[in-house]
């Protein structure tokens, strides 16, 4: 696992309450109660602080997975 | 240790290791999803935090740094901007959780409107003036609601004086410009409730500067979710919080205990000697006198001091006494422990000595090794982590924020007299034959009478603080001693004491609860800095001489044992009471049958009723 996805994984498990081997990239916010919108708004604060990046709000929107959130990470480091 | 009980210590554990914003978050909810013993009624907080934001990152912080404090805390957070209907409603979820604690924070922009800073700059003097007053009485009619309804602590955060004013560099050139719009509505906003007992200002403005007014928000949280203040700012704000809390419920720290070499002055006077030591009105040596001047400051304020220290006792004690630069001088000091005895041990007989908890005591050492070894024996006692560099102990001092107390008595400002009577007395007492003929040697008098306006804030005080002759250890707030001054069927006593070292103020207190005819105590407490004197006799025999008078024939003392107050577990016993019997609240109860028991004033106590 990359030193991201790992810190990626700290952060979500500590808000979402889950094992890190418990959140996979098709944990979806819709369809998992703790994600509500206040623990959303932790989470993406907590990422752009630990990553130092930025999300647009459209982003914020379109962030339903925790694949979502890697492909977007992984889209901000590479450009 | 149930699995409960367990589950909170590993949660607690993480944030005492690394309390940071998302460690906080995450712990909150956690608490959120277990299942919660039912609280001992001393250590259960009910927290209310409503305001015009989204306040939940707050509230969460407040609810587990309380934790960490030992409170068992539940929260409620108010709705987005609707804490003037949650206070209106009287049946709203903020009265439903009975809050024992409310904090109501308001941005001044979600009372003022969004056109406030465009079209203050056009505005008159007289509208500006008219806006402040606005502002103000918007804010003081939720917090007089809030008063009314609740016998709660109200912490209201002041206003944040912006940095940026339109009006640029002159600003301050007009009457009202628009920081002094904000400082003016803060200076209102406290003069308005500066008579309160319930209602406290926090400060919000200073704190704001302090921690650096461009970091206390995060723009992004706040435009997307309408966060106040941002992830590193939210746990400095709640820190301020629990200063009140932490007062309300007696958790003040009320002693410090001090090293002397390289804490009290530099260098180590069995070594370098009296011209050798750093102590002087220039550097190097005015960081200890500066550290010492602000000692000094909090032993005027009723902080009480102590010394230990692994030295020659002649050597520190010429230090005192004849050093020109020494700023505290032994007068200031309760009590010295100056010895060669481990520093652990020594604490343990300041604590003694003083007759407070170790618990109230706080450290100072420069050295590292003590404060472990002190740290470990006593995990209670607060442990300074003392920096290097001795011109950052006064900062360290100052920045401790433990001795908090919610008002200032003038019991309290007259303490340290009070312990170099109590140092007094003591020489006496090793030089009387008997205990009797000590106590008849202090001309002690003491004063015992229905609470007055004036004595009620030291009453309340003493409800709040006191641990060890405290005999059922009920906490009361000011509303509810009120509601029991008002109410025929019971009676609050307070009693002052004298003698001939000094004035101690009012020491004691006592709740008559009348039930069925029998007079029940509610509460008997006394100051530690009284033991000994038999005052509590002389208190009980103000009790039963006035059940007597109102044809009273039993009186039910109660006693809810404590961790800290064995000092008063005998006091009924002692005083005639029998028939104990097992109480709801885990304690025992003792009557005392009128017709054919009494309790005397001792004969070395002149009781002085009013």
């Amino acid at each position: 696992m990359t030193d991201f996805e790992e810190k990626l994984l700290e952060i979500l498990s500590k808000v979402l309450l889950l094992d890190k081997d418990k959140i996979t990239d098709d944990l979806r916010r819709k369809d998992f109660e703790p994600w509500d919108s206040m623990n959303h708004l932790i989470i993406v604060t907590e990422i752009e602080n630990e990553f130092e990046i930025f999300f647009e709000d459209e982003e914020v929107v379109e962030l339903w997975t925790v694949g979502d959130i890697k492909k977007v990470l992984g889209s901000k480091f590479s450009s | 240790m149930t699995d409960t009980n367990q589950d909170i210590e590993a949660i607690l554990q993480t944030v005492r290791e690394n309390p940071t914003y998302l460690n906080l978050w995450s712990a909150y909810k956690k608490f959120e999803n277990l299942d919660l013993p039912v609280s001992e009624e001393s250590n259960s907080l009910s927290l209310a935090v409503i305001g015009s934001s989204t306040l939940e990152p707050l509230a969460a912080c407040i609810d587990i740094k309380t934790k960490l404090d030992g409170f068992q805390t539940s929260t409620f957070v108010g709705g987005f901007n609707t804490y003037r209907q949650e206070a209106l409603d009287q049946k709203s979820p903020l009265y439903k959780a009975k809050p024992d604690v409310i904090v109501l924070s308001v941005d001044a922009g979600s009372v003022l409107g969004q056109m406030f800073l465009t079209t203050f700059v056009r505005a008159s003097e007289n509208e500006r003036v008219g806006l402040r007053g606005d502002l103000v009485s918007s804010i003081a009619a939720v917090i007089e609601v809030l008063e009314k309804n609740t016998s709660a602590i109200i912490l209201v955060n002041n206003f944040i004086v912006p940095v940026f004013s339109p009006l640029g560099i002159v600003d301050n050139k007009q009457k009202t410009g628009l920081k002094r719009f904000f400082d003016g509505a803060n200076t209102a906003l406290t003069g308005l409730f500066m008579k309160s007992n319930r209602v406290f200002i926090v400060d919000l403005e200073s704190i704001s500067s302090d921690f650096g007014k461009s970091r206390i928000i995060n723009w992004n949280t706040w435009y997307r979710g309408s966060i106040p203040f941002s992830e590193d700012f939210t746990p400095v704000l709640a820190d301020e919080y629990l200063r009140y809390i932490r007062a309300l419920r007696g958790r003040a720290k009320k002693c410090i205990v001090l090293d002397l070499d390289n804490t009290l002055w530099g260098g180590i006077i069995g070594e370098d000697g009296i011209e050798g030591i750093k102590l002087s009105n220039t550097s190097p040596g005015i960081e200890y006198v500066d550290f010492q001047r602000g000692l000094l400051s909090l032993y005027n304020r009723g902080v009480i001091l102590a010394v230990c220290s692994k030295n020659n006792l002649d050597d520190a004690l010429n230090v005192f006494q004849e050093h020109p630069f020494q700023v505290l001088k032994e007068e200031h000091f309760a009590a010295m422990r100056i010895n060669w005895q481990n520093k652990a041990a020594n604490i343990a007989e300041l604590a003694n000595e003083i007759n407070i908890g170790l618990d109230s005591m706080v450290f100072f050492d420069d050295n590292p090794v003590e404060r472990a070894q002190v740290s470990q024996a006593f995990p209670e006692v607060l442990v300074v982590d003392l920096p290097k560099n001795p011109r950052l102990y006064r900062e360290t001092l100052e920045n401790l924020n433990v001795f908090d107390v919610l008002s200032l008595t003038k019991e309290d400002l007259a303490r340290g007299e009070m312990y170099v009577g109590k140092r007094k007395r003591v020489e006496l007492e090793t030089s009387a034959d008997s205990i009797e003929d000590f106590l008849r040697t202090l001309d002690l008098k003491v004063r015992i009478r229905p609470v007055d306006d004036f004595d009620t804030p030291r009453v309340v005080q003493l409800i709040g603080k006191t641990n060890q002759f405290n005999l059922t250890t009920r906490r009361y707030t000011d509303a509810e001693v009120q509601q029991f001054r008002d109410d025929e069927n019971s009676i609050v006593y307070s009693m002052a004491v004298t003698d001939k070292f000094g004035d101690e103020g009012v020491v004691g207190v006592a709740i008559i609860k009348k039930k069925n005819g029998d007079w029940w105590i509610d509460t008997l407490l006394m100051s530690c800095r009284v033991i000994g004197r038999s005052a509590e006799t002389a208190l009980l025999a103000k009790i039963v001489a006035d059940a007597r008078g109102e044809g009273v024939s039993r009186i039910i003392g109660e006693i809810i044992p404590t961790k800290k107050n064995p000092p008063a577990a005998d006091l009924y016993e002692k005083h005639g009471f029998g028939m104990p019997a097992q109480t709801d609240e885990n304690g025992t109860s003792w009557i005392l049958n009128l017709e054919t028991d009494a309790v005397d004033v001792p004969d070395w106590i002149e009781l002085i009723e009013e």
